[in-house]
Formats: C-alpha cells, sequence, structure tokens
C-alpha cells in the first residue's frame, strides 16, 4: 500500500469520527420525516371483540358496541365522534370526495389521544316509540348512553334481506389547530340494525 | 265599589302578563348565557389542547395533560347535550366546570412548556460542548497519529533493501 492509500484511509475513518461525534448535536437539530401518518376508528361489540354485534333490535332493550379511536398522526391529537343514525334512503358520508354525511349529530364523543394512543368508549343505545304498520317501521326515539333523542325516521320493509332495517353509523374529525377548527377525517363505520316487533 | 273591583281586576290582569313576559325573558335569556357559556368552554378546552400540542413539541410529556383533557371533552359533551335538551343550568353548570379544568390545563401546560424549553437547551448546550469538543480531541488525536504513522512508514520505505532477482533461465 502507498503512502498516499493510507491517507485515504485516515481521512475516511476521520470523517466517520467526526459524524459518530457530531451525531448527539444532529439529531436535537435535525428532524427525520416520521412514518405514515392514519387515524383508526372502530366499532366492537360485547367483550371489546369483533363479534356479538347488536343486529335484530327491538324497542326498550338496550345494547351495547364499544367505539374506539387510534392516533398515528405523529403528536397528540383532538378528535371528535359523532353519532348518526339514518334510513336507506338517507346520505353515508362520501369517501371519494371526503364529505361527511349531511344528517346532524345526535350523540358525540371528544376524544384525546397521544401519538400511538388509543381509546374506546361504550356506545349504549335503545330505542322508544317503534310502531309497525303498512310494510313500513317507524322509530320515534334512540336513547344514546342514557341520553333520549327524537329521530321519526321510517323504513320500508326490505323483501330481499327480509326486514327493517336502520343504520347506526359514527363518523371521525379531527381538530386543526392551524385552522382552529374541525374538518371530517373520511372515517366512518356502520352497523345495520333490523328492526323487529320482538327478538 | 265597582270602580275599584274593575281596577284590581286590571292590575292583576297586567301584574300575570308581565310576569308571563318576564318570565319568557327569563327563559330566552337563560338559553342565550348558557350557550354562551358552551361555547366559551369549547374555545377554552381547544386553547387547552393547542398548550398542551405546544409543550409536547418541546419536549414535556403530556400524558397527564391528555387525561384531564379528555375528562374536559366528557364534560363539554354533557354541557352540550344538556344545552340541546333546553336544560339551561345543567348546561352552565357544566360548562363552568369544563372550563374550569380547560384552564388549569392550559397553565400547567404553560408551565410544563417553559421547563421543557429550559431542559432541551440545557442537552442542546451539553451534546453541543460534547460534539465539538470531542470532535476538536478526535482530530488532534488523528493527526497525532497520522503523523507517527506516517514518520514509521517512510522510514521504513528507507530502509528496505532493493533486492535483484537474478533470471535464472
Amino acid at each position: 500500500m502507498k503512502l498516499e492509500d493510507y491517507k485515504i484511509v485516515f481521512a475516511t475513518v476521520g470523517l466517520i469520527g467526526v459524524l459518530i461525534l457530531a451525531s448527539p448535536t444532529l439529531g436535537l437539530v435535525l428532524h427525520l420525516p416520521g412514518g405514515e401518518k392514519f387515524s383508526e376508528l372502530w366499532v366492537l361489540g360485547l367483550g371489546h371483540m369483533a363479534e356479538d354485534y347488536p343486529f335484530n333490535v327491538t324497542a326498550g332493550v338496550s345494547y351495547l358496541v364499544y367505539v374506539g379511536v387510534g392516533n398515528h398522526m405523529g403528536s397528540s391529537t383532538y378528535y371528535v365522534v359523532y353519532v348518526k343514525f339514518r334510513n336507506e334512503t338517507e346520505p353515508l358520508p362520501n369517501v371519494t370526495t371526503g364529505a361527511p354525511s349531511v344528517l346532524a349529530p345526535l350523540y358525540e364523543y371528544r376524544v384525546f389521544l397521544e401519538d400511538g394512543g388509543n381509546s374506546d368508549v361504550p356506545l349504549a343505545f335503545s330505542f322508544y316509540n317503534v310502531s309497525f304498520s303498512g310494510g313500513q317501521s317507524t322509530v320515534g326515539g334512540l336513547t344514546i348512553n342514557g341520553v333520549p333523542f327524537i329521530v321519526d325516521k321510517s323504513v320500508s320493509w326490505d323483501p330481499v334481506n327480509r326486514g327493517y332495517f336502520f343504520q347506526l353509523f359514527m363518523e371521525l374529525w379531527i381538530y386543526d389547530p392551524a385552522s382552529d377548527g374541525f374538518s371530517f377525517h373520511n372515517r366512518f363505520v356502520t352497523r345495520w340494525l333490523n328492526m323487529t316487533a320482538s327478538v | 265599589m265597582k270602580r275599584v273591583l274593575r281596577g284590581s281586576v286590571s292590575f292583576l290582569l297586567v301584574l300575570a302578563l308581565a310576569g308571563l313576559f318576564s318570565h319568557g325573558v327569563f327563559v330566552v335569556r337563560g338559553a342565550d348565557e348558557a350557550s354562551s357559556s358552551v361555547g366559551e368552554a369549547d374555545v377554552a378546552v381547544r386553547q387547552a389542547f393547542n398548550a398542551t400540542l405546544d409543550a409536547e413539541r418541546a419536549g414535556a410529556n403530556v400524558s397527564g395533560l391528555i387525561v384531564r383533557l379528555n375528562e374536559a371533552g366528557g364534560v363539554l359533551t354533557e354541557a352540550k347535550i344538556a344545552l340541546g335538551n333546553g336544560n339551561s343550568s345543567e348546561a352552565a353548570s357544566k360548562a363552568g366546570q369544563c372550563v374550569e379544568i380547560a384552564q388549569s390545563v392550559k397553565g400547567d401546560a404553560d408551565v410544563l412548556k417553559a421547563s421543557a424549553l429550559d431542559g432541551a437547551r440545557t442537552v442542546f448546550w451539553a451534546s453541543l460542548t460534547f460534539s465539538v469538543g470531542g470532535i476538536a480531541v478526535f482530530v488532534v488525536v488523528l493527526e497525532f497519529v497520522w503523523c507517527w504513522f506516517k514518520r514509521g512508514h517512510v522510514r521504513k520505505m528507507l530502509g528496505m533493501k532493493p533486492e535483484v532477482a537474478a533470471d535464472e533461465a
């Protein structure tokens, strides 16, 4: 090996050493981009499992599901989960355009999560003033976590799936500190409910 | 006598009307005040969250603040539901409770942020001192090793004797 070759080896070792010694300070100054930022929204049945969801429902009986939110946005995040109720003709959120459902929320959860954190909250619901007549089922009211709401929605008998189908759905909204407002986070979960005279 | 009776009836009628009107005014005013209180609570929670986010960006551990923000969020939801159900007094009371928690969170977040910034500044200067000092020592030592190595290498080269290989063929 020539002296010039040794010189290159020493320079390389020197450069690596300098980088290693500078790394604590560089780590404080340079911020590398994190991974993909996203949020999760889910609904679980009894026992916090993806099973035992209420499906055939009737008036006066209380049902329980769990609504969960997960934060992977890279920092603490403020979410609002809106609970809405619809019949088959009313619109769901539009995932393509990112628009929420135009239906007014009945109930809301405010959830604050650290990055990587998740939380699930109970959603207990029951129906009242339910009637059946002329091939239609009408729900007068819905109680969510003990709070009554007048909904007054009707559905027609579905001859294909054989039932009166209503849908309970949850939308995830996120707070943006820059605009000091909430926006639809383009995530929602739904549960079909078949209204019956008795289960 | 008739005049006195008529006067009394008129007075009572006016009194009843005034009572009814004032009741309506109080109910509307109560609802307005509750609505405004809930609005203030909403703003207070957002401000508390922004302060918490600032503290987190400064490097503070905000787990405790997040727990209390969830508490404030729950109370705010209760206040909104009470307002929606026309229960103004409960809405105003819950809103007040929410503002109290939110303001306490904001105050603690500001303190945590200042403390985290102080800590971050100390860590920055300590690591900068370590890096600059370490690099200086390393470069000097490397230069010394290089000079020593170069001298040895040159000496070794000069000490070598040329070998002549005989061509046996």
